[in-house]
């Protein structure tokens, strides 16, 4: 078995392909992280974070004047001025200026991680039978269950990597753009009315594992239909399509109860730290277990399609 | 050649339907050790589908095949690690070198060392290419580099389909002398399939013959060259050919006797009865200047057995 994934990954990292995605997930990391450092960031570095913070302070005061303010801005308002206020009160600065800036923003490229995860695992079966490898990889003493788990697991080791290259590549970034102090900073929020500080690295690893659950259900979908229709163009098109257009799909279906058990209705479960729930009634263990269906779903199909039939390429 | 232990691979009663359409239908034969086989039959007449069951690729609808002794539906693994196989084209992880493809295959199959891959890579003479990326070789260098992955493990029986599909004749001699050399000395069993009936001849030991999903016959190759009975045909080169059949209609034990071109009579007989009709003719003073044995064409044989449906 340990063999098997060796192998799959040789298939993986000795193609061009693959480096190309990695450098296009640097290139976007970097890109993002300057512009940002340019546009917004230079101006809270050093002790900038304070002037920073009393125009806003300033500038949320005037919105709390207007007339005919909702009830919901109104508090959002005003929960600004109190986290502002605990900042420049007790001296803790923004994340805004420092290294964590530009850490926490690069987390939100994730989505770049899903989509060039679901291009290697869309590839990685439907691609040996498009060469007609697969004939020569299945007559080995090695079952066809343990190659697709060894496919998979290389698959979902691919999107680790990106993950890990993310992280690295925005932390030197930002370092370097910010410099490398402040790394104990505490993420300041307002937590049912009351003002707390939470670990801010606690905070970024929570939002990448989030995010890879959903990275995790979208690339399983992708293993699934390469590995069932035998077709990487079908594999990545149509995950990549479920994974933008999903949330269209969700405005459009929103009346309707059962859309709530639709896959994409599920996948984000940041909706259960921050607002609303897509829909009400929704529960962040209704969707772990809508979303365990799913993934123990896709993986059966992938087994069953991939285990029982044919190979005829 | 032919041992008398079990058969290397044995089928019984294979039969593959899909749908309502039986592409194979009711084989069983078996294969000894160190035998070369042959799957003749035109296009279309199984033989890669019964290969592709063979090697587990393909399931069975119906009937048995074992390896030896195992079978390769239910006990797989066991099956399938006595056999090396190029399905079709001898297709390749293009992207990665020669001898990375070999890596990958060994890393599939316990106890292949890195000097087994050396062995190998040099037994088909591609040392000097192996780490040059597989989109690099030519056909012929990939077909070699096929039978390299298929032999790494030391298989019993190598399945090689189509193994001339663009080869050039120095490549298809090169090929079938190094397959004698694999079952004399090596005791490997190798079944190929081919559509063409010359190299069936230069390579088999015996060929099985598939025409429409079904089994025609197995027969050693000898019987498309010397005909199936006793009886042979032979050809009398002589001066007067006139007087030769006119006294070869008198006698006995011949079962045709035909004028051919420029002074050659043929004659169908059983071997034995030679000299006796020889000595005859000698008394009737006819001059005689050779006799040899016809060799039957392989097509001739072929045509008898499939009832005269051509071949390709």
């Amino acid at each position: 078995m340990f063999n098997l994934v060796r192998n799959e990954n040789m298939k993986i990292y000795r193609r061009v392909r693959t480096w190309i995605l990695v450098g296009l997930l640097v290139a976007f990391v970097l890109f993002i992280n300057i512009m940002s450092w340019q546009f917004d960031g230079k101006e809270s570095q050093g002790d900038g974070w304070r002037t920073v913070l009393q125009q806003e302070k300033e500038h949320r005061n005037e919105v709390l004047k207007k007339p005919g303010l909702e009830a919901e801005d109104r508090t959002f308002n005003l929960q600004r001025i109190a986290v502002i206020d605990y900042h420049l009160e007790r001296d803790i600065r923004t994340e805004d200026g420092s290294i964590w800036d530009g850490v926490n923003g690069s987390a939100q490229l994730a989505i770049l991680i899903s989509v060039f995860t679901i291009i290697i695992a869309g590839d990685i079966v439907a691609g040996e039978f498009a060469s007609g490898t697969i004939k020569q990889l299945l007559i080995r003493p090695a079952n066809r269950l343990k190659i697709l788990i060894s496919k998979y697991v290389a698959s979902l080791m691919f999107g680790i990597l990106l993950l890990f290259a993310l992280f690295v590549v925005s932390f030197l970034a930002n370092g370097v753009l910010f410099g490398f102090g402040h790394l104990d900073l505490p993420l300041i929020e307002v937590k049912e009315g009351v003002i707390v500080e939470n670990n801010m690295f606690l905070n970024l690893l929570q939002t990448y594992m989030l995010n890879g659950v959903s990275t995790i259900l979208y690339v399983t979908m992708a293993f699934m239909i390469s590995s069932a229709f035998r077709s990487s163009t079908m594999a990545i098109g149509f995950s990549i399509a479920a994974l933008f257009a999903g949330n269209i799909l969700l405005e459009a279906l929103q009346r309707f109860d059962w859309s709530k058990y639709l896959l994409f209705a599920n996948t984000d479960l940041t909706q259960y730290l921050s607002g609303q729930p897509y829909q009400s009634g929704m529960t962040l263990s209704f969707s772990i277990g809508v979303l365990a269906i799913y993934f123990v779903a896709f993986n059966l199909i992938s087994w069953l399609m991939f285990t029982r039939r044919d190979v005829t390429s | 050649m032919m041992s008398t232990s079990e058969p290397i691979i044995s089928l019984r009663n294979v039969t593959k339907r899909i749908g309502r359409s039986t592409i194979i239908d009711d084989l069983t034969f078996d294969v000894p050790q160190g035998e070369i086989f042959g799957f003749l039959g035109p296009n279309g007449a199984g033989k890669t589908t019964t290969i592709r069951m063979i090697v587990g690729l393909m399931t069975t609808t119906n009937g048995q095949i074992l390896i030896k002794g195992k079978n390769i539906k239910t006990e797989f693994e066991q099956a399938i690690q006595h056999v090396g196989a190029i399905v079709e084209n001898p297709e390749m992880y293009k992207y990665l070198t020669g001898y990375l493809n070999l890596v990958h295959y060994a890393r599939m199959v316990p106890g292949v060392t890195k000097e087994r891959i050396d062995e190998v890579v040099k037994l088909v003479k591609l040392e000097s290419r192996i780490h040059d990326k597989v989109k690099k070789y030519s056909l012929g260098m990939r077909q070699r580099l096929g039978v390299a992955q298929a032999l790494l493990h030391q298989p019993s029986l190598l399945i090689l389909d189509e193994p001339t599909n663009g080869l050039d004749p120095a490549g298809i001699r090169e090929l079938r002398d190094y397959l004698r050399q694999l079952t004399r000395f090596g005791g490997i069993t190798v079944i190929v399939s081919s559509h063409l009936l010359s190299e069936m001849e230069l390579m088999c030991d015996r060929v099985a013959i598939l025409q429409g999903g079904k089994l025609v016959d197995v027969k050693p190759i000898q019987y498309f060259t010397q005909g199936s009975g006793q009886a042979q045909t032979y050809r009398i080169e002589t001066q007067q050919p006139e007087l030769v059949m006119a006294a070869l209609s008198r006698m006995d034990g011949i079962e045709e006797v035909k004028l051919g071109v420029e002074g050659i009579v043929e004659l169908t007989t059983e071997r034995e009865r030679i000299p006796e009709i020889l000595a005859e003719l000698m008394q009737h003073s006819v001059r005689i200047y050779g006799v040899e044995t016809v060799r039957r064409s392989l097509e001739d044989g072929f045509l008898e057995l499939t009832g005269g449906k051509q071949i390709v």
